[in-house]
């Protein structure tokens, strides 16, 4: 169909998301954009979801750490920002979940809060309140795999 | 603005982990409140290395009153913030009760309620309730249902009588953490105002602020210290 002239076109606005899960989880662009569907559905239902019309932009996501373009409709900023907040898993894995700001264009948006992955992380020991465990460290974050789970410390706790 | 958070062994990450990323999250301060099993940490250190207030806290938890006053007394000359785990009636009750206590946790959790006149108690005691976030940010269906019924009850009731009161997400874990505009969002979406998050988040800071001058040296009582000059 032929595209709408200019002033009917939908006005959009771009949410820089940043996500953070624990080391072993992976996330694909097509659960987190189901998470982000049914959490806008669950918390404002089925016609404020379709008024926000939550769509992942671009994704991207590795090593437990990532970074989404979200966007929607312009004068829905807020309660998008609710719905992503109110994302705490993605397939039953805990999402640390930040909207780190909102842009007028796609591009802006990824220039200014899309942070891209320097570097791998490093797996290694680490002696964490007086015992070794296996750990994986980014930077200051460290993240040690304990015998229930994982505990998220930085280098101030573990030698 | 300031999150009251647990911290390993009693949540997911250690205190540093918590600052770190509060910290990055815009937060000025965070209050350490664990249930009592509390690891050693150096707040000193964290709050240098991370640039954000790191506030010593504990959240009394005991099965019936008298215990939890026990507890409460022992606590309150030791910590900058003495709070409560409320979420049952009797806890409730003794927690606005206690001009001693600063915070009733989490009151509507659980099998909690609040009616009038723990809120009248409350607000002339000067005891803060705290509106709890976690369950609406982490359930979904009946269970959020009835906690966002319960946190407008409460939110009802604390306008009426004009009550102090506090606001958090509860974090168990960093990757519980929601930054305050976030939280701002959800507020709004489930039917507080801006401001009233906003002045909840910050009231955790004015507190501390409060009981750090209370506790120091020169302080005799409200309105009354002693001058070095």
């Amino acid at each position: 169909m032929k595209h709408l002239p200019k002033h009917l076109q939908p006005r959009w606005r771009y949410l820089g998301v940043e996500l953070e899960t624990w080391p072993d989880t992976d996330i694909e662009r097509r659960a987190f954009q189901r998470e982000l569907w049914y959490a806008a559905q669950d918390l404002i239902g089925d016609a404020g979801s379709a008024a926000l019309d939550l769509t992942v932009y671009t994704f991207e996501f590795e090593d437990g750490r990532g970074g989404a373009v979200v966007r929607t409709h312009r004068g829905e900023t807020a309660r998008a920002r609710a719905a992503i907040a109110t994302l705490s898993a993605v397939d039953g894995d805990p999402v640390g979940v930040r909207v780190r700001g909102v842009s007028g264009t796609a591009r802006a948006c990824e220039e200014k809060y899309i942070r891209h992955a320097t570097e791998a992380p490093e797996q290694r020991q680490v002696v964490f309140r007086e015992a070794e465990y296996d750990a994986v460290v980014r930077a200051e974050r460290v993240d040690v795999r304990t015998d229930d789970g994982f505990s998220g410390v930085t280098d101030l706790d573990c030698q | 603005m300031y999150e009251a958070v647990y911290a390993h062994p009693d949540g997911g990450s250690t205190v540093a982990r918590q600052a770190l990323t509060a910290s990055e999250y815009g937060f000025d301060g965070i209050v350490v409140r664990n249930h009592g099993d509390q690891a050693a940490y150096d707040a000193e250190a964290i709050s240098a290395s991370y640039d954000i207030d790191v506030v010593d806290g504990i959240e009394v938890r005991a099965t019936d009153p008298s215990r939890a006053s026990g507890l409460v007394g022992n606590h309150r000359s030791r910590r900058t913030v003495v709070a409560v785990h409320g979420g049952s009636v009797d806890m409730n009750r003794f927690a606005v009760e206690q001009p001693a206590v600063d915070v009733l946790a989490h009151p509507m959790a659980g099998d909690g309620d609040v009616n009038h006149v723990l809120v009248k108690a409350a607000a002339n005691n000067g005891v803060r309730f705290e509106f709890s976030l976690h369950d609406v940010l982490h359930e979904t269906g009946g269970t959020r249902v009835r906690q966002i019924q319960s946190l407008r009850k409460l939110r009802e009731l604390v306008e009426h009588y004009d009550a102090p009161y506090v606001v958090s997400a509860d974090p168990r874990s960093h990757l519980d953490l929601r930054s305050p505009r976030d939280l701002l969002a959800v507020g709004e979406t489930i039917g507080f105002t801006e401001s009233q998050i906003e002045a909840g988040l910050a009231e955790w800071q004015r507190l501390t602020d409060r009981n750090r001058e209370r506790a120091s040296s020169s302080f005799v009582e409200p309105g009354v210290w002693i001058d070095d000059e």
